[in-house]
């Protein structure tokens, strides 16, 4: 019985398997990790060129060849953590929508970044809200006057009487113009040749940069029913 | 009585079946993951390539697109980019433009098609970048876009779809004699000082003694090659010490102005002192300690071998104002308290 119950509990400690990293030697600006785990590498050669690589790359190098120069990642460092980018949900559901009542829904971006250098995410949407019929939601321009926001700008938007479509950011790296969690802007819009605008942003080494977006949406009692649909583009590009 | 005993035994077997049941279960249940709804993660390396080339030659790349979220569609393309600011950050243009050519050599994959990744699963994207004859000297930008697909829409419901794309960075130099043309200067070299007072046309910058100092550097690049300016800060203060700060690498494009960053840089936690003047405005350095008098802060820049060394300063006066106001306050409190017990009496 005795027996049985060790074998049982080496059984379940198997399960668990926790997370193993390297040694990560740190300061606010920099992260060097060891080591240097390449899956392959080599030179290789035919008639036109020849090429240097490390396959799995954890090292970058410069290679030399006749009529050019490359060298891949930033400055000689790179990382064994890669550029990564998450959205935890990539369907916000605003559910039914009410007039003069926020809907509200909630997506997390996560940036990973092991290399010096800075990152930046944009955003911006396809179009506005817009139903098959093709009545559309109106971007925020957030309580108006005074807190009047833009694209690059965030303002309060908390009267029930401001109708559109925005969001609002909070965590790491978040653009600084979001003060509170009352603080909105509306989205650029690409069909209108508007520039995305940057979200979050950072010039130090990073892992799991996590940064709330809260999409809201506030209409009128004039707003015509239906099923208003849009797609929000968030591109994560790190610097030169 | 053997009936009895037999079934003592069943019993006995049921609950060690029982127990170990419950301990198998237990175990799974200890591990709990965090659960999403669908969720997108790509990563994408190299996320910089740095390319000096001929006119009339072509190179091969090799990127990795991983999938570590949900089964997800991504699409592959290349577009150029400007810088957007002084802080590294870009623009990326709707459409393709420039004279550099890119597809890809894998055998089943063109730039702009789609292909499906697996959760766990990669993708090499063999980029060749083409440098026809006819190209003048100069710097091209571009990034490789790993674009997901959006997901599918919810009947029913008014809804958001999000779509990521991920990028990484390609920074062609085309040079015919492999010369390139480095023409910097250093367009900002100041701190952002607390108080500033002018006096006889001169601006004294001032400071607390306990205040953390933030200095700004923006270094122009007016060549039309990108360059990487090397170097240091210096502080000198009045009794001769000295503190040096290197400046980190950073490419600034052609044309372009860029914020450069030294280290090590003090930092400040701008979540709960958002009203500091370093977090409301980017810095390079941030310097902190106890000053005291006037203290010359210079730097000394360069980009890369025989090119030649550049120069800027700047100084800043420290002193303990909070201190002297507070003894004020306290002593003047205290000769009004003096005064009057003395009335008093």
């Amino acid at each position: 019985m005795k027996f049985k119950i060790v074998f049982i509990l080496v059984l379940c400690s198997t399960f668990y398997v926790p997370q193993i990293f390297a040694l990560n030697m740190e300061s606010p600006r920099f992260r060097i990790q060891f080591s240097n785990l390449n899956t392959a590498s080599g030179t290789k050669s035919s008639e036109g060129y020849s090429l240097s690589d490390t396959v799995g790359q954890l090292a970058a190098g410069r290679f030399d060849s006749e009529g050019y120069v490359v060298k891949a990642g930033f400055q000689y460092l790179h990382s064994i953590i890669p550029f990564r980018f998450t959205i935890t949900d990539t369907t916000i559901d605003f559910g039914p929508i009410n007039p003069k009542t926020f809907s509200a829904a909630k997506t997390n971006l996560i940036v990973s970044f092991g290399s010096a250098g800075n990152y930046q995410v944009t955003a911006n949407e396809e179009g506005k809200l817009r139903s098959p019929s093709g009545n559309t939601i109106p971007d925020t321009t957030c309580n108006g006057k005074s807190d009047t926001c833009s694209e690059n700008v965030a303002k309060p938007w908390t009267s029930l009487i401001a109708y559109g479509f925005g969001y609002h950011l909070e965590g790491d790296d978040a653009a600084s113009d979001f003060i509170d969690s009352t603080y909105f802007r509306p989205f650029p819009d690409s069909s209108k040749k508007k520039p995305p605008a940057v979200v979050m942003s950072n010039v130090n080494v990073g892992k799991n940069r996590t940064a709330t977006v809260t999409f809201k949406v506030n209409v009128s009692p004039d707003q015509v029913a239906g099923t208003y649909q849009t797609v929000i583009n968030f591109i994560a590009t790190p610097s030169f | 009585m053997k009936h009895k005993a037999c079934n003592k035994i069943q019993l006995n077997t049921f609950l060690k079946f029982f127990l170990a049941l419950f301990l198998i279960v237990s175990c799974f249940m200890f591990h709990v993951s965090l659960i999403y709804a669908q969720q997108i993660s790509i990563s994408i390396s190299p996320p910089l390539l740095d390319i000096l080339i001929k006119p009339g030659k072509s190179i091969l790349v090799a990127y990795r697109v991983e999938n570590f979220g949900d089964p997800t569609i991504v699409e592959s393309k290349v577009l150029p980019f400007i810088p957007k600011d002084n802080n590294g950050n870009i623009q990326i243009k709707d459409k393709f433009e420039g004279p550099i050519q890119f597809n890809l050599d894998n055998a089943n994959l063109k730039l702009g098609d789609s292909f499906f990744l697996k959760t766990h699963d990669s993708q090499q994207l063999l980029l060749r970048i083409n440098v026809p004859e006819d190209v003048s000297d100069g710097d091209y930008y571009y990034s490789l876009l790993a674009q997901t697909q959006p997901p599918p829409t919810i009947e029913g419901n008014s809804s958001s779809r999000a779509q990521a794309t991920i990028g990484s960075n390609i920074l062609v130099t085309v040079s015919g004699s492999g010369k390139v043309d480095i023409n910097g200067k250093v367009a900002l070299f100041d701190v952002l000082p607390h108080w500033k007072l002018n006096i006889f046309g001169r601006t004294l910058k001032l400071f607390d003694s306990n205040d953390k100092i933030p200095v700004v550097m923006i270094v122009e690049n007016k060549g039309a090659n990108r360059i990487l300016p090397q170097g240091e800060i210096v502080m000198k203060g009045n009794f001769g010490e000295t503190a040096h700060y290197d400046i980190l690498s950073q490419n600034i494009l052609a044309q372009s102005q860029r914020q450069i960053l030294a280290t090590p840089s003090a930092t400040i936690d701008c979540q709960n002192d958002s009203k500091e003047k370093v977090c409301l405005t980017p810095t390079s350095l941030i310097l902190s300690g106890f000053f005291i008098g006037r203290y010359l802060l210079s730097t000394t820049l360069n980009f890369g071998e025989g090119t030649p060394n550049i120069f800027a300063s700047t100084s800043f006066i420290a002193l303990p104002f909070k201190f002297i106001i507070s003894l004020f306050i306290i002593i003047s409190a205290a000769v009004l308290i003096i005064r009057k017990i003395r009335d008093n009496q």
